[in-house]
């Protein structure tokens, strides 16, 4: 036997499953159902809508599943929403998982963890917890969930964990109605409550491609001065940029479509049991109630994942991808097909190279480069963004 | 260091997983600790988990051992108790009192 530190382990295991393209992470969406009603969400449903509770998988049918993926070779599983606890059965469904040897991580909002529910939860102990948090004050949380009283459910779930020992880590998506509390929300978790916090800006259309959700996304200069005023974030960019920026791939993967994990060692399933590449990419599927997930996998999944582009976009030669949250789901769902560049994201990522100070090198017709049409404004948004950081100091550098 | 005539217990309920050529024993209840770290096994170790069943000596995993692997008694006795030792310093495994074998 070896004793192996996680990190180690993790990183060795991945490597050896890209290679032999084993589905090792999975990621299911119990359910779109969910008790708040979140401006920004791109999938969640009423609790009570009966229709889209009849199409759910069965508590029998994601026994089979959990078996199915788990012989596959899957060891990562995410259980996602909607809002899990919103299934009654969530936590038999979840058990039956743990019991595959799954290593099991559930995102939550929280407020329908009960007693009962956290104290099974420390008996089958999950790897991880992550809670979303709206807001620091119940006035920005409940602008948010439009559902009153959801605050305290929330805080009240998260003392249920910490009380137990789970491995909590809290986050929150950073949107027009929230920006002002996102350092106080860190404050929280890490001094208050000892757990990790992180947060994403990043709000992509609803599945069915609405783009209701689009009204509460920050603005690209928003965006990059959250990354400036948090000396932390500013490291993993730099770090990660070190690593992901550079030259596009040459040879026979030069131009595949997907460049992502999907389909070479994760997957998704959707609440009504159909197996895609990952959650924002709903246009092929597989249905596992029609066969085994190895089928899924071997046939419709890898077919997916082979795609090659069918033109030359700026995106194809771009060589500060890692920067960007550009990928063929987040096409399909804001620009309608898996190809065409998403302007949003571009902006963010030529503005966040500029505040970084990463060279951008020629990468076709692009707007937000040298000579672009756009590129004088993008200059004005990055001198307002070092202006407005400037003035309001790095927020978060005091917490570290 | 585990004495031959002693019978050990897994502590709580394990599955071990065979992913990508990787033999991997994943905790799935309460009693071990967090997830900083994780426990892989070899050939020889994963025969050894499979054998600490509450009632079989580390004496007879030395002979099953020594037998299935081919090799020598003494060889067969380090190996064992070593791999023993150290699953039941990490809290995978603890004894069973004689009196309960």
């Amino acid at each position: 036997m070896e004793l192996e530190r996680y990190q180690e382990f993790s990183a060795r295991l991945h490597r050896k499953v890209v290679a032999q393209r084993v589905p090792a992470d999975g990621v299911i969406e119990v359910t779109w159902r969910c008790p708040l009603g979140c401006v920004h969400c791109y999938n969640n449903v009423p609790i009570s809508d009966e229709r889209t509770r009849r199409r759910e998988l069965t508590r029998t049918e994601h026994f089979r599943i959990a078996e199915e993926i788990a012989e596959a070779g899957c060891l990562w599983l995410l259980y996602t929403g909607g809002e899990p606890f919103a299934r009654p059965d969530f936590l038999d469904i979840y058990t039956h998982a743990k019991r595959q040897g799954m290593l099991i991580t559930i995102f939550t909002n929280g407020t329908l963890i009960t007693r009962k529910a956290a104290d099974h939860l420390a008996k089958w102990r999950p790897f991880a917890i992550e809670i979303t948090l709206y807001g620091r004050t119940r006035e920005t949380y409940e602008r948010i969930t439009r559902v009153p009283g959801s605050y305290d459910l929330a805080m009240r779930g998260i003392r249920l964990l910490l009380e137990r020992g789970l491995p909590l880590k809290l986050k929150s998506m950073a949107l027009t109605a929230n920006k002002h509390e996102i350092w106080e929300m860190k404050r929280f978790a890490e001094d208050e409550l000892g757990v990790e916090f992180k947060f994403d800006a990043m709000i992509n259309p609803r599945i069915d491609c609405s783009d209701s959700p689009l009204a509460a996304r920050l603005t690209p200069d928003e965006v990059v001065a959250l990354d400036l005023l948090d000396p932390r974030r500013m490291t993993e960019w730099q770090s990660f940029c070190e690593r992901f920026n550079g030259p596009v791939l040459t040879g026979e993967r030069a131009d595949d479509l997907y460049h992502c994990g999907g389909g070479i060692t994760s997957f998704a399933i959707d609440p009504e049991g159909r197996v895609s590449l990952c959650v924002l990419s709903r246009r092929d599927t597989y249905d596992l109630r029609t066969g085994s997930f190895r089928e899924g996998w071997e046939a419709c999944v890898r077919t997916v994942r082979s795609r090659k582009t069918t033109r030359l976009t700026k995106c194809v030669a771009c060589e500060i991808k890692a920067m960007c949250g550009m990928c063929p789901a987040n096409a399909e769902l804001e620009a309608g097909d898996p190809e065409t560049p998403v302007d949003f994201l571009c902006h963010v990522a030529h503005l966040r190279a500029h505040a970084l100070g990463v060279a951008v090198p020629p990468h076709g017709t692009c707007e937000y480069c040298e000579g672009g049409e756009r590129y004088q404004e993008l200059l004005q948004s990055l001198a307002r963004v070092h202006a407005e950081t400037s003035a309001e100091g790095p927020a978060a550098a005091s917490q570290d | 260091m585990a004495a031959t005539g002693t019978a050990y217990v897994k502590t709580g309920e394990f599955v071990t997983r065979a992913i990508a050529g990787e033999l991997i024993v994943v905790p799935i209840t309460a009693g071990v600790g967090d997830l900083d770290s994780i426990y892989t096994l070899n050939e020889v170790g994963a025969a050894i988990w499979e054998l600490i069943d509450g009632t079989t000596t580390v004496e007879g995993i030395v002979a099953a051992v020594a037998r299935e692997f081919e090799v020598g008694n003494d060889q067969a006795k380090s190996d064992v108790v070593e791999f023993v030792t150290s699953l039941a310093e990490a809290g995978l495994i603890r004894p069973v009192p004689e009196s309960q074998v």
